[in-house]
C-alpha cells in the first residue's frame, strides 16, 4: 500500500515548479509557523498549507498530515495543561498526581499548548504538502553536483522506505494466514525477516546500481557550459530539449515571489506587532490590522499553486458553427477578400 | 544453427570460450566449460531446467559474475569485444543491458524518466542528450506516456518495460533477459516477446533470453541454447531444439511439439502458426484433419464428420468430445451432496482499492460458488482482480459491497512464499509432531534442519503451503477452501508436476483449491474449471476445456493449434487426431508424459 506522502506526479503547477522554488514557498509558511505564536498567524498558515495542498491535488496527503497534525497539537496541548500550571483562569483542579506534583488545569495553559501544536501540525502539513507534490528525483538531482553519492543514497532511501513498509504489511498478512499448527509470529521474528529483506533488496538494488554504470569514475555529470547548453536546445547538434532536459518551470517566479512576500510579510509584521500574543498570566491575542493584514495574505498565498484558465476565444455556439461561413471570415485579415457565396443546398 | 552467424574478424555480441564459475562456498560448479558465439542481431534463447545454469551465464554475460557475487572463474568472456572478466559490471553497462526476472528488485528510482535516464546519468551524459535517449526508448517501448508515472504505481508489466527501457536506454549490443514474462499474463507476455523480436530486428540488438515457457519465444528465436548442469547440450536451430528435446529432455518441449510427437507428425512445430501449416499441408495432401469448421459442426449438436489425417503413424481421425474433452485426464467436477456448505461463496462482491487519485474498483459485483473437492483456476490479465478475490475471501480486505465467504475456513498462499518464512530454520517453522506431519505431507521431512533461504523455489512453495495448512491438514481440521496466487513464477515442469500432485491431494482430501495464475498450460494440467476475471467482473465461467479452447490469449498452444472444442493438452489433442476413444491417454499424467518420468 502506498503511504499517503507520497509523490504522485500531477499536472499541476506545484508539481511543474523546480525543487528549489516550491521549497521556497512551502518554506516560507513554515518559517511564519516558526516565527509568530500568535494562534490567528498561526491558523492562517495553516490555511495556508492546506489550501495550497488541496488546489495542487495533494488531497490525500493533506487529510492524513492533519489527521496526525491535529492528534500532536491535541497531545502537546493536553501535556502542557498537565505539567504548566501557569494563568489566572483556572478550569480544574485535579490534586495530586505521581511525578507531576499537584495539577491544575488552567486556560492559559491550553492555549499556550495550542500554540505551540498549531505550529508543529503547520509544519506537518507543510511537509506533507511537499512531500506529495515535489518530486524526489529532481531534488536529488539538484543536489547530485553538490554531493553525488549522498543524493543517491538519498534516492534509495526515498524508494526503498515505502518498499519496506509494503514488505512489512505483506508479512503482517503473512502471518495472520499461518496454520494453527505452524510456530507463532512474534514481532521479533518479524521484524528479522524484514530487516533480511531489506538486506536482500539491497543486495539486488547494489547489483543494479553496478549494472548501470555507478562505480565507473567519470559517473558523476559535468556541467555542460551554459552556451552548450543553449546550442544542445536550440538543436545545432540535432539534438531537441524534451521536458525532462528542463531545469526550471514558468511556475518558478511565481512561487518564488510567493515565498518571498510571505516572508516580507512576516518580517514587517514582526516590526509592526502582528505577533502579539500574551498567554500568562493573562490570554491576550492581537487582532490588530496588522495581524488581520498577514493573516489575510497569507491565506492569499495559499492560492499560488491554483492554476490559470488558459484564456480562449468565445467558442462557436455549435460544432458547426465552427467551419461557419461566418467564423471562417471572423478569422481572416481585414484586408483578405470577401469570400465568395457558397448557395445553400 | 541460425543463419546468423559471427563473420571471420567480426566481434561477436556476446563470446565464451571454457568458461567455468563456482560460486563462493558452493561444492558444484554453476557454469562447466561453457563455449557460446552469439553473433550480433541474433535472437537466442536459453532453455534448460532451473538450476540448469541459465541465470549464472547471463550474470557472467553482464560481469555480475565474478566481480560482483564473487566466486572462482575460469576460462574467457566478451561482450561486444570487452573482457568480462577483467572489466566490472560499470564497464559493460554501455555494451550490455541486464533484465532480471522480478523488475522490483531493479528499480531505483521513484519516477519513470529518472530510473530510465539514470545509466546515462551516471555515465555522465549531457542532459540533452540524455533526454533524447530516454524518449527514444520510451517511444520504442512504446511508454512514453508512463515517463512522469511513479514507479510504484505501475503494473508487473509496466514494470518490466520500464526495466527493459532502462537496460536498452544506452544502446547496448547486446541485451540479457532472465524469464521476463515469468510474472506478466500471457497477453503482456506475448506482447513483450514480439517487442523484443521487433527491436532485435531494428534496432539490431543482440538478444539472450532465458524462459521456462518456450511455447511462448521459441518462434520469435533465432536459436536455441540448451543448458543442464552447467553445461550447453544443444545448440542450434528451434526446429531442431524440438527434436533433440523430445529424444534428451522431453520436459523442454513445447506443447505444440509434444502434440505432433504423440500424434506420429514430423517435423516439429516451431510456434502454432507452423503447426497450423503442417496441419493445413497434411489435410490438402490427404482426407484432412479436425477442419475449424467441426467446432460449428460439434456447437449444432455433435460433429458432423470424422476427418481423417494422413500421418508418420497411420491416418488419425478425429472424435466426438463430449463434456470435458477428448482424451480429458483431469477428474471431471465431484456433484456436492445436496445442501453441502460451498467452500467458496462470493455474492455481489465489489472492492476498491486506494489509487492514485482515488479508489479504483478493482471488483465489481463478482458472484462466484465453489464446491469442496473442487479444483480451478483463476485467471485474468494483470490487475483483473484474481489476487484481490482472494485476499478478500481470506478476510485480508474488506469489501465495499456484497460478501465472499469461506465457511469452511480458507488456507491461502499469497504470491510471495517468502513472506511466510520468518525464520532461520525449517523445523523452526513447523515444530512439534504437528508441524513434521506438515512437512511430510508437502515432501519436505527431510529438510527440517534446512534454512528455508537454502531451498529451491518450488521448496518454499511447499514450505510456505505447509506453514499455511500446518495443524488441518487431515479429516475435519482440512480448510474447506485452499487458495494459491501465482505458485508458478519461474518454477520449470518438473516443479509445476509437484504442485499438481499436491493440488489433487487436497482436492481429493475434500478441499476445493483455487488457484490464481497466469500459465494456461498448468491451469489445463490441474483445473476441471476456469473462471475468467476481466476489469473486476466474471467474464467466463465453466468447465477447463471449455475456457482453455475458445480464445486466444487464454487458450492453450494445443487449444490454439487444433481450435477443436474442449481440446487443451497435448494429449487430448493427440488423441483427437488419432481418432482414439477419449480415455486413451486419461491413465498418463498430463505434466508427467512418457518420457517425462526420468524428471
Amino acid at each position: 500500500m502506498r503511504s499517503p506522502f507520497a509523490y504522485i506526479p500531477r499536472p499541476g503547477p506545484l508539481q511543474a515548479a523546480s525543487p528549489g522554488a516550491a521549497v521556497a514557498y512551502l518554506g516560507a509558511l513554515v518559517v511564519v509557523a516558526f516565527l509568530y505564536s500568535n494562534p490567528l498567524v498561526l491558523l492562517a498558515a495553516g490555511a495556508a498549507a492546506v489550501l495550497a495542498g488541496l488546489l495542487a491535488g495533494a488531497r490525500t496527503a493533506v487529510r492524513a498530515a492533519l489527521r496526525m497534525g491535529v492528534a500532536l497539537a491535541l497531545l502537546i496541548v493536553v501535556v502542557n495543561a498537565l505539567v504548566v500550571d501557569r494563568g489566572q483562569t483556572v478550569l480544574a483542579r485535579l490534586g495530586g498526581w505521581p511525578l507531576l506534583g499537584e495539577v491544575t488545569i488552567t486556560a492559559e495553559a491550553l492555549v499556550a499548548g495550542l500554540s505551540i501544536g498549531l505550529r508543529a501540525a503547520v509544519a506537518m502539513v507543510a511537509f506533507a504538502v511537499y512531500s506529495a507534490c515535489v518530486d524526489p528525483d529532481r531534488v536529488l538531482r539538484a543536489l547530485r553536483p553538490l554531493a553525488g553519492r549522498s543524493a543517491l543514497t538519498a534516492t534509495l532511501v526515498s524508494r526503498l522506505v515505502p518498499v519496506a513498509a509494503a514488505d512489512a504489511a505483506r508479512l503482517r498478512d503473512a502471518a495472520g494466514l499461518r496454520g494453527p499448527g505452524a510456530a507463532e509470529v512474534g514481532k521479533a521474528p518479524l521484524a528479522r525477516r524484514l530487516l533480511a529483506g531489506s538486506l536482500d533488496r539491497a543486495v539486488d538494488v547494489a547489483a543494479t546500481l553496478e549494472l548501470r554504470g555507478y562505480s565507473l569514475e567519470r559517473g558523476r555529470p559535468k556541467r555542460p557550459h551554459r552556451s552548450s547548453q543553449r546550442r544542445a536546445i536550440e538543436g545545432k547538434k540535432g539534438l531537441s530539449a524534451p521536458k525532462a532536459f528542463n531545469r526550471g518551470s514558468r511556475f518558478d517566479r511565481r512561487f518564488y515571489l510567493a515565498g518571498a512576500v510571505v516572508l516580507a510579510a512576516a518580517v514587517v509584521g514582526e516590526v509592526a506587532g502582528a505577533d502579539e500574543f500574551e498567554v500568562y498570566p493573562a490570554i491576550a491575542v492581537g487582532t490588530g490590522p496588522a495581524t488581520l493584514a498577514l493573516c489575510a495574505l497569507l491565506v492569499l498565498a495559499g492560492l499560488a499553486p491554483r492554476r490559470r484558465r488558459p484564456h480562449r476565444r468565445a467558442a462557436p455556439a455549435s460544432p458547426a458553427a465552427a467551419g461557419s461561413p461566418k467564423a471562417v471570415a471572423a478569422l481572416r485579415g481585414p484586408g483578405a477578400a470577401p469570400l465568395p457565396e457558397v448557395p445553400r443546398v | 544453427m541460425s543463419e546468423l552467424t559471427v563473420r571471420p574478424g567480426a566481434v561477436p555480441a556476446l563470446s565464451a570460450a571454457g568458461l567455468g564459475y563456482s560460486y563462493p562456498r558452493s561444492p558444484a560448479p554453476a557454469l562447466v566449460d561453457v563455449s557460446l558465439d552469439v553473433a550480433p542481431g541474433e535472437f537466442v534463447v536459453l532453455a534448460g531446467r532451473s538450476g540448469s545454469g541459465k541465470s549464472t551465464l547471463l550474470r557472467a554475460a553482464c560481469g555480475l559474475v565474478p566481480h560482483f557475487h564473487g566466486g572462482r572463474i575460469e576460462g574467457e568472456v566478451g561482450v561486444a569485444g570487452l573482457d568480462a572478466i577483467a572489466c566490472g559490471p560499470g564497464e559493460l553497462a554501455a555494451a550490455v543491458g541486464y533484465v532480471a526476472q522480478d523488475p522490483e528488485t531493479q528499480v531505483v528510482s521513484t519516477t519513470v524518466g529518472a530510473e530510465i535516464g539514470l545509466p546515462l546519468e551516471l555515465r555522465g551524459d549531457p542532459p540533452a542528450s540524455r533526454a533524447r535517449a530516454v524518449e527514444e526508448v520510451a517511444l520504442a517501448l512504446a511508454i512514453p506516456h508512463l515517463l512522469d508515472r511513479a514507479v510504484d504505481t505501475l503494473s508487473g508489466g509496466e514494470l518490466q518495460r520500464v526495466a527493459l527501457a532502462a537496460a536498452l536506454v544506452t544502446r547496448p549490443r547486446l541485451v540479457l533477459l532472465d524469464e521476463p514474462t515469468s510474472q506478466l499474463d500471457p497477453v503482456s507476455g506475448d506482447e513483450l516477446i514480439w517487442l523484443l523480436r521487433r527491436l532485435n530486428e531494428e534496432w539490431g540488438v543482440a538478444v539472450l533470453l532465458a524462459e521456462h515457457r518456450l511455447e511462448r519465444c521459441l518462434a520469435a528465436a533465432d536459436r536455441v541454447v540448451s543448458m543442464a548442469a552447467g553445461a550447453i547440450v544443444f545448440d542450434g536451430a528451434p526446429a531442431e531444439f524440438l527434436g533433440w528435446a523430445r529424444a534428451a529432455d522431453p520436459a523442454l518441449e513445447t506443447p505444440a511439439a509434444r502434440l505432433f510427437s504423440l500424434a506420429g507428425i514430423d517435423p516439429l512445430p516451431v510456434g502454432v502458426r507452423a503447426a497450423r501449416l503442417r496441419l493445413t499441408s497434411l489435410r490438402a495432401s490427404g482426407a484432412g484433419t479436425p477442419a475449424p469448421s467441426t467446432r460449428q459442426a460439434e456447437g449444432a449438436g455433435g460433429p458432423a464428420c470424422a476427418p481423417v489425417v494422413p500421418t508418420a503413424a497411420g491416418p488419425v481421425t478425429a472424435v466426438p468430445h463430449p463434456g470435458k474433452g477428448v482424451g480429458a485426464r483431469v477428474r471431471p467436477p465431484r456433484r456436492p451432496p445436496v445442501g453441502e456448505q460451498p467452500a467458496l461463496s462470493v455474492a455481489s462482491l465489489s472492492v476498491e482499492l486506494v489509487g492514485d487519485e482515488a479508489p479504483r474498483d478493482v471488483l465489481r459485483g463478482v458472484d462466484l460458488r465453489v464446491d469442496r473437492g473442487e479444483r480451478v483456476a483463476l485467471m485474468g490479465r494483470n490487475g483483473a482482480g484474481k489476487s484481490t478475490l482472494l485476499k478478500t475471501a481470506a478476510g485480508l480486505l474488506d469489501p465495499v459491497r456484497g460478501k465472499a465467504e469461506a465457511p469452511g475456513g480458507i488456507a491461502l498462499l499469497t504470491q510471495n512464499p517468502g513472506d511466510f518464512l520468518v525464520r532461520e530454520r525449517v523445523g523452526d517453522e513447523l515444530p512439534g509432531p504437528v508441524g513434521e506431519a506438515a512437512l511430510h505431507a508437502v515432501g519436505l521431512e527431510h529438510a527440517a534442519d534446512a534454512d528455508p533461504r537454502d531451498l529451491s523455489g518450488g521448496e518454499r512453495q511447499r514450505l510456505a503451503l505447509a506453514v499455511t495448512l500446518a495443524g488441518r491438514m487431515e479429516g475435519e481440521a482440512l480448510p474447506g477452501l485452499v487458495a494459491l496466487d501465482e505458485p508458478t513464477r519461474g518454477m520449470d515442469w518438473a516443479r509445476k508436476d509437484d504442485l499438481v500432485a499436491l493440488i489433487e491431494r487436497l482436492a481429493t482430501a475434500g478441499a476445493a483449491v483455487v488457484v490464481a495464475t497466469h500459465d494456461v498450460e498448468f491451469a489445463a494440467g490441474f483445473a476441471e474449471r476456469v473462471v475468467l476475471l476481466g476489469d473486476g467482473v466474471t467474464i467466463a465461467d465453466g468447465p477447463a476445456g471449455e475456457i482453455l479452447s475458445g480464445g486466444w490469449y487464454f487458450a492453450t498452444e494445443v487449444a490454439r493449434v487444433l481450435d477443436l472444442p474442449g481440446v487443451v493438452t497435448p494429449e487430448q489433442g493427440a488423441a483427437a487426431l488419432a481418432g482414439r476413444p477419449p480415455g486413451e491417454f486419461a491413465n498418463q499424467r498430463l505434466t508427467n508424459p512418457p518420457g517425462r518420468e526420468g524428471r
